[in-house]
């Protein structure tokens, strides 16, 4: 029980009459790829923004790292290590790739700043916020292109640059929300090996779609369907299950 | 065109110098426009004096300022013909836009850029207010056009003169007759702003000293520019008052009048306007205002002073009767001629001390620009509007207040020159 | 009795309730349809009343009023359709930011058109006699043209409301108001209904121009005076939302005459207390629009949600493109100073001393501008009432001038520190409302503060305030600014100059302050929240913290620009209308977008190009406002990025002509395209 990344007891959305989410209970363990997968309209994305506090819950608790966290404010559960990334990239466009990673760097080093240095200190002139840029920026690959504007980035590229923000958080758990969506093949296994390549130290959680990816990356699997919890387990046994072969993969895979 | 100068006197207007002082050539007199000597006819040359005229062309009371303008037009067109003047005036005109803020930029322009030290004009109280303080600190001589008290009264100073007739004037004209003839159960209605409020206070404590048993049933008071009057008119219509005294003018009192005649409450009971007179307020209320009641600072028709002879030219200038704002700026552009002719300089100061208690020869009347507030001493009279020739309806004067009786003393109004 | 003479208020009320009802629709749904806030909106209506004078008076009351009743509004939808055709329909997608500068610009062209063709006094509009006459009925006492406006409007809006829910038309547009990516992904083209829309809308506006010329009378601001109120009736009732514009038309009407009519009534006597209504006339639909908005940001009716992220299109930061480095652009900004510092020698040379005061004014507009930029530039949030901050740093300076002290000093500390002040309690009410309800609701404030001062003696009423003088210095050290004169090399140094060089110290202080804030940590993470507030929030920044912080900021430094207002030594009085009309704040957010936002020293040029040229203009020509609003529309069209620019819209021209000999047919930048 100490180990777990992320818990949710009994999580519950309604929207009037529609109950999105029901009664959604699962674990993370520290270290592991965790993915929630299930036809469209099965709850995937509002227990995503649940999760990371775009929404509040109806009922039901988020545990993080043992903390209750359910009606925390997003940049809250950033500043703890809980960090998710967006499915149509969403980076600072107008701002240089460098700047985009620093102000999320500087997120999380706000130790260094004092409120006098927040409003007169040049913003790069924070030793180890640059230090971290730095590191990301050869991490995600784009060191080269520090300096150009996010917006003049190749769409693969501004995947990485998404990647890089999230990662300058220094996040616990990186919640992913279809992180591969509108991408080729190649593009989307690029993807996927920058993230098991530079997010190999944080416990992941994947929403997806793509059921052969997900059977391909993940050590659990969550299926849901119409907001419930259909079954959970490893790969292997989420292929083997009869239940999610008739609600789900059967019709899914065609 | 004109067949006959209007103005054939002007030093000969000069009734009484018994106040006139000399002026003492202090520190910073030293206008570009100074005359040599102070005698008569002692410089032949044509020196230009720019005069400015500040007047609400737009705004509220953009019904009254055109003809503001073309009274001191004609003042200007006049003394630049004649030979009694050694110098010409250059008028230059700014739109006050009825607004302190807008008024306060265009008189810096006039002034500063344009280099006028003779200043008359805006319509508003409030913008005079403003326009005062501006010709102190500048220095330059002011002949404003509102006629709250407080503009020559708890606000005045040395630099301005007023032609045009104060409240406090007027509400000797109307109060009196009002609460006798009328009828003492009053109601006041005023536009909250500098001269609707010196309207209810001057009136009232008039109405207070002329009958005990005036009794003030109600108040209540609308926005400067307000054009909805439904509510206020259908309040004093359910109210015991048998008359109604109005603290506005221009637009708002065109808008009450002919609301409150479909509504019915000119029939009802006695309004009573300080400045339902206007002509601009008959023409644009028409067979409404016929049974209102109001004072008057200006008809067309008065005897006074040279008033026929400025109708005269005035009818040929522009082909209409001259209203009282017309007349104020005709009026208040000769007084600065006549205190330059009088100070035999055109410098603001010499001319300032000329005008102060002089007396001159204006459409009026003779009349003082007294010492103790630079007031003008007019007279005023009480009026019924009756139907009219054609539409706009016609002013029966029902009495007059002489002009040595209008104003009470200048301490009294606030104002200790 | 009493029961009679409330219905009769009612009634008065419901008159001019169903005007409001006739303007709030066409206004409502051309937003909730179009996403445009139109501010031509009341110049319409205006069009309609002269349009109807111009009819009425060669063909007399009689039979002039009813054809002018349908010609005048037929005129005016086609110029409306007309306007949406040519101005309107390039911006669709855009930002409601340059829908406000667009139909800014209109107000000033169809203004000053109407000036030219009617001139600028007040007129009659004559109705036929039959309808002047007073009615009484059980007590109540009043004009038929009350019932004839009640009535007329009610047809009126009745078939409005049928059109737009029993004909394929109005299904159409209803549904495009809720949601117009769901219309055209049905494969209609909404963009098509627009024009109709608009025509319609500018139809009704006129029509209650029309009734209300009848009932009051017909001048050039007219337009201006009802477009606040509209806005309020508009947002009360939810945007978008036809039955929010006739319920809140309606109580918006009643509640203004009813406060008016009962303003000081006793409701009970309590042995010691007295309950009585305040006076608040005038304030009240303020108060009530603020209240909703906090509670139903969607308004009463409102069905829309809040706007997705997005969905509003894209703000267009200023910039030169690259095209100057820093260093160029210190050089230049070294030498921009250097002129500012030798201008009035150049003036007192030339003898165009007047020019300084208009600098004075340049420098404190640009001050002004510069606190907006702070907030639209790098929040990307658009307050619709700007100026607040602006007359409540002048009222304020010169309350303490009046009362307290006149070190020029402590009279701006306690102007920024005040303006800041309400700048924290505004934001704290306001900033978590998005995108247009924030604009509304902080233009509900600024009205709120401006009908307030009309109301107080303390702030002089509608004279506003006088007899104040600042003083050059602290703890009675100093002198009077009045009593400084300087002779330097023959020419007299007055004080206006003496406060041009204190203003240009100040606003190049302001501006370095403000760069050096947005180079560090605390504007960096400004510059994110612009960009992207989704993205800002989850790298972990509290956004609606940082946006309030930045108002403050923005509040303070705007009172700074109405406190040198105030100790200006060629001001002498601050009137409501000179600092608190929301004019201004449509003024300041044109300026900015007109000399590039996002970048300081873009809307500081801004304010020197818009005052200076209307300075220029107004001396050679009496329809200056005609061409400042014809440049606001060029602008917005063509330059959306500012003035600050046009150095690189010129390269890239230059570039492209170079290098395909053939100019570019759209000078649009590619960011300008909608992205929705």
């Amino acid at each position: 029980m100490t180990d777990a990344v992320l818990r949710t007891d009994g999580l519950t959305k309604r929207f009037g009459e529609l109950t999105a989410v029901d009664s959604v209970s699962l674990t993370v363990e520290e270290g592991e790829f965790r993915s929630v997968i299930g036809p469209n309209g099965a709850g995937k994305t509002t227990t995503f923004n649940l999760i990371t506090g775009a929404l509040t819950p109806s009922d039901g608790i988020v545990q993080f790292k043992g903390q209750d966290i359910t009606t925390l404010p997003p940049h809250e559960r950033v500043a703890r290590g809980l960090g998710r990334s967006f499915q149509i990239t969403n980076v600072f466009s107008g701002l240089t790739v460098r700047e985009n990673v620093r102000v999320a760097a500087q997120s999380v080093n706000r130790d260094d700043i004092n409120t006098w240095t927040a409003l007169f200190q040049d913003k790069d002139d924070f030793e180890s916020i640059n230090a971290q840029t730095d590191e990301i920026l050869e991490q995600i690959g784009l060191a080269a292109r520090a300096d150009e504007p996010a917006e003049t980035l190749a769409y693969g590229d501004q995947r990485r640059l998404e990647i890089g923000l999230v990662l300058a958080t220094d996040p616990d758990l990186v919640m992913l929300d279809e992180p591969t969506a509108g991408m080729s093949s190649e593009e989307t296994q690029a993807t996927m090996d920058l993230i098991s390549d530079v997010l190999a130290d944080q416990s992941l959680m994947l929403i997806e779609h793509d059921i052969d990816l997900v059977m391909r990356v993940s050590d659990e699997i969550t299926v849901l369907t119409r907001g419930q919890e259909l079954a959970s387990g490893t790969p292997e046994e989420i292929a083997n299950s009869e239940d999610v072969r008739d609600a789900y993969l059967g019709g899914a895979r065609k | 065109m004109m067949t006959e100068h209007t103005d054939d006197s002007a030093d000969s207007s000069v009734q009484s110098d018994t106040s006139r002082r000399k002026f003492l050539a202090a520190a910073g007199a030293t206008s570009a426009f100074a005359l040599a000597g102070c005698g008569d006819g002692s410089s032949g040359g044509t020196d230009t004096v720019t005069v400015a005229s500040l007047n609400p062309i737009s705004g509220n009371y953009s019904s009254l300022g055109p003809s503001q303008v073309q009274g001191a037009r004609l003042a200007v067109d006049q003394i630049n013909g004649n030979d009694n003047y050694d110098f010409e005036f250059e008028l230059v005109e700014g739109d006050t836009e009825t607004e302190s803020g807008a008024a306060q930029a265009e008189a810096q322009r006039v002034v500063q850029q344009e280099g006028a030290e003779f200043v008359f004009g805006a319509i508003s109280s409030s913008v005079a207010l403003a326009l005062n303080d501006f010709a102190s600190s500048s220095e330059f001589v002011y002949f404003p056009g509102g006629a709250a008290v407080p503009v020559t009264g708890s606000s005045c100073n040395e630099w301005v003169f007023r032609f045009e007739t104060n409240t406090a004037q007027i509400a000797e004209a109307i109060s009196a007759y009002t609460v006798n003839n009328l009828g003492s159960n009053v109601w006041f209605h005023y536009a909250d702003y500098a001269y609707g409020e010196s309207v209810y206070n001057r009136v009232k404590s008039r109405m207070q000293d002329a009958d005990s048993d005036f009794n003030e049933v109600g108040v209540t008071t609308s926005e400067l520019g307000s054009s909805n009057y439904g509510s206020y008119i259908s309040q004093i219509s359910n109210s015991d008052a048998d008359t109604v005294v109005l603290g506005m003018t221009g637009g708002d009192e065109v808008n009450f009048t002919n609301q409150a005649a479909d509504q019915g409450l000119i029939d009802e009971m006695a309004v009573v306007g300080p400045t339902a007179t206007f002509q601009s307020i008959r023409a644009g209320t028409g067979a409404n205002s016929v049974g209102k009641y109001g004072g008057v600072r200006y008809v067309p028709s008065l005897e006074t002073g040279d008033n026929q002879q400025f109708v005269e030219s005035y009818m040929d200038a522009e082909g209409s009767t001259p209203d009282n704002f017309a007349r104020v700026g005709y009026d208040s552009i000769r007084l600065m001629a006549k205190g330059m002719n009088e100070a035999g300089s055109t410098n603001p100061g010499d001319v300032r001390d000329a005008l102060e208690g002089g007396t001159f020869q204006t459409v009026l009347g003779d009349i003082t620009l007294r010492e103790g507030d630079h007031q003008a001493t007019n007279p005023t009279w009480m009026a019924e509007i009756v139907e009219g020739d054609g539409d706009l309806p016609a002013v029966e004067l029902l009495e007059k207040v002489e002009s040595e009786d209008t104003l009470p003393p200048a301490s009294e109004l606030g104002c200790d020159l | 009795m009493v029961l009679a003479d409330f219905v009769e208020q009612l009634l008065n009320g419901l008159t001019v309730g169903m005007v409001y009802v006739l303007l709030a629709a066409g206004l409502s749904v051309i937003f909730g349809v179009m996403n445009v806030i139109n501010f031509s909106h009341g110049e319409l209506f205006a069009l309609g009343a002269y349009f109807a004078l111009s009819i009425t008076n060669p063909l007399g009351a009689e039979t002039g009023f009813w054809v002018a009743l349908v010609a005048a509004p037929l005129i005016v939808g086609v110029i409306g359709v007309g306007i949406e055709r040519l101005t309107i329909r390039p911006l669709y997608g855009r930002n409601p930011l340059y829908h406000i500068l667009l139909t800014f610009g209109l107000v000033l062209v169809i203004n000053d058109l109407v000036r030219l063709v009617w001139g600028t006094e007040q007129q009659q509009l004559v109705v036929p006699n039959f309808l002047t006459q007073p009615v009484a009925v059980f007590g109540i006492q009043l004009s038929l043209y009350n019932y004839f406006m009640i009535g007329f409007a009610a047809i009126l809006a009745a078939g409005t409301w049928v059109l737009l829910n029993k004909t394929k038309y109005g299904m159409i547009i209803r549904a495009g108001s809720q949601d117009r990516e769901m219309v055209r992904n049905v494969g209609i083209d909404i963009d098509r209904y627009y024009t109709l829309v608009f025509g319609v809308g500018a139809a009704l506006a006129a029509v209650a121009g029309i009734v209300l010329g009848g009932y009051q009378n017909v001048n050039t601001t007219m337009g201006n005076s009802v477009i606040i109120p509209a806005f309020v009736v508009v947002v009360l009732g939810g945007l978008g939302s036809f039955r929010g514009a006739v319920f809140g038309g309606l109580l918006v009407g009643v509640v203004q005459t009813l406060m008016r009519a009962y303003n000081g009534t006793v409701l009970a006597d309590l042995g010691e207390f007295t309950l009585t209504v305040p006076n608040m006339e005038g304030l009240t639909v303020f108060l009530l629009m603020i209240g909703v908005l906090l509670v139903k940001p969607q308004g009463l009716f409102g069905t829309r949600g809040e706007e997705s992220e997005g969905g509003e299109g894209e703000i267009l930061v200023g910039g030169d493109g690259g095209l100057l480095n820093e260093s160029t652009k210190f050089k230049l900004g070294v030498v921009a100073v250097a002129l500012l510092a030798i201008a009035p020698f150049a003036l007192l040379v030339t003898g165009q001393r007047y020019y300084v005061t208009v600098l004075n004014e340049i420098l404190i507009w640009a001050i002004f501008a510069l606190s907006l930029d702070i907030v639209m530039g790098y929040t990307g949030l658009v307050p619709l009432g700007h100026t607040m901050f602006y007359g409540v740093g002048a009222y304020a300076a010169a309350l303490v001038m009046l009362h307290y002290t006149s070190s020029v000093f402590l009279v701006l500390g306690a102007a920024i520190l005040i303006c800041a002040a309400l700048a924290w309690i505004v934001g704290a009410l306001s900033i978590r409302v998005s995108g247009v309800y924030f604009a509304m609701i902080t233009l509900a404030f600024a009205e709120l503060l401006y009908s307030a001062v009309f109301k107080f003696e303390f702030t002089g009423g509608s004279d506003g305030l006088l007899g104040f003088e600042a003083m050059m210095g602290i703890a009675g050290i100093g002198v009077p600014l009045s009593d400084i004169e300087l002779l330097v090399l023959g020419y007299e140094i007055e004080q206006r100059i003496v406060f041009y060089y204190f203003a240009l110290l100040l606003g190049v202080l302001s501006f370095l302050v403000a760069r050096r804030i947005m180079n560090a940590p605390f504007g960096s993470v400004l510059q994110s929240i612009r960009e992207s507030q989704e993205r800002a929030k989850f790298i972990g920044y509290d956004v609606t913290k940082y946006k309030r912080r930045a108002f403050v900021l923005s509040g303070g430094v705007a009172g700074l620009s109405g406190g040198l207002l105030a100790v200006s030594p060629t001001t002498f009085i601050i009137s409501p209308d000179q600092t608190l009309y929301w004019i201004h704040s449509g003024e300041v957010i044109v300026l900015t977008l007109l000399g590039g936002m996002g970048t300081l020293y873009g809307p500081m040029l801004g304010a020197g190009a818009f005052l200076g040229l209307e300075e220029v203009l107004s001396g050679y020509t009496d329809q200056w406002r005609m061409v400042i609003g014809s440049i606001f529309i060029l602008f917005v069209l063509f330059v959306p990025r500012g003035l600050v620019s046009v150095p690189s819209l010129v390269a890239e021209r230059v570039d492209r002509v170079q290098n395909e000999g053939d100019p570019p047919v759209n000078i649009d930048d590619p960011e300008v395209n909608p992205d929705d």
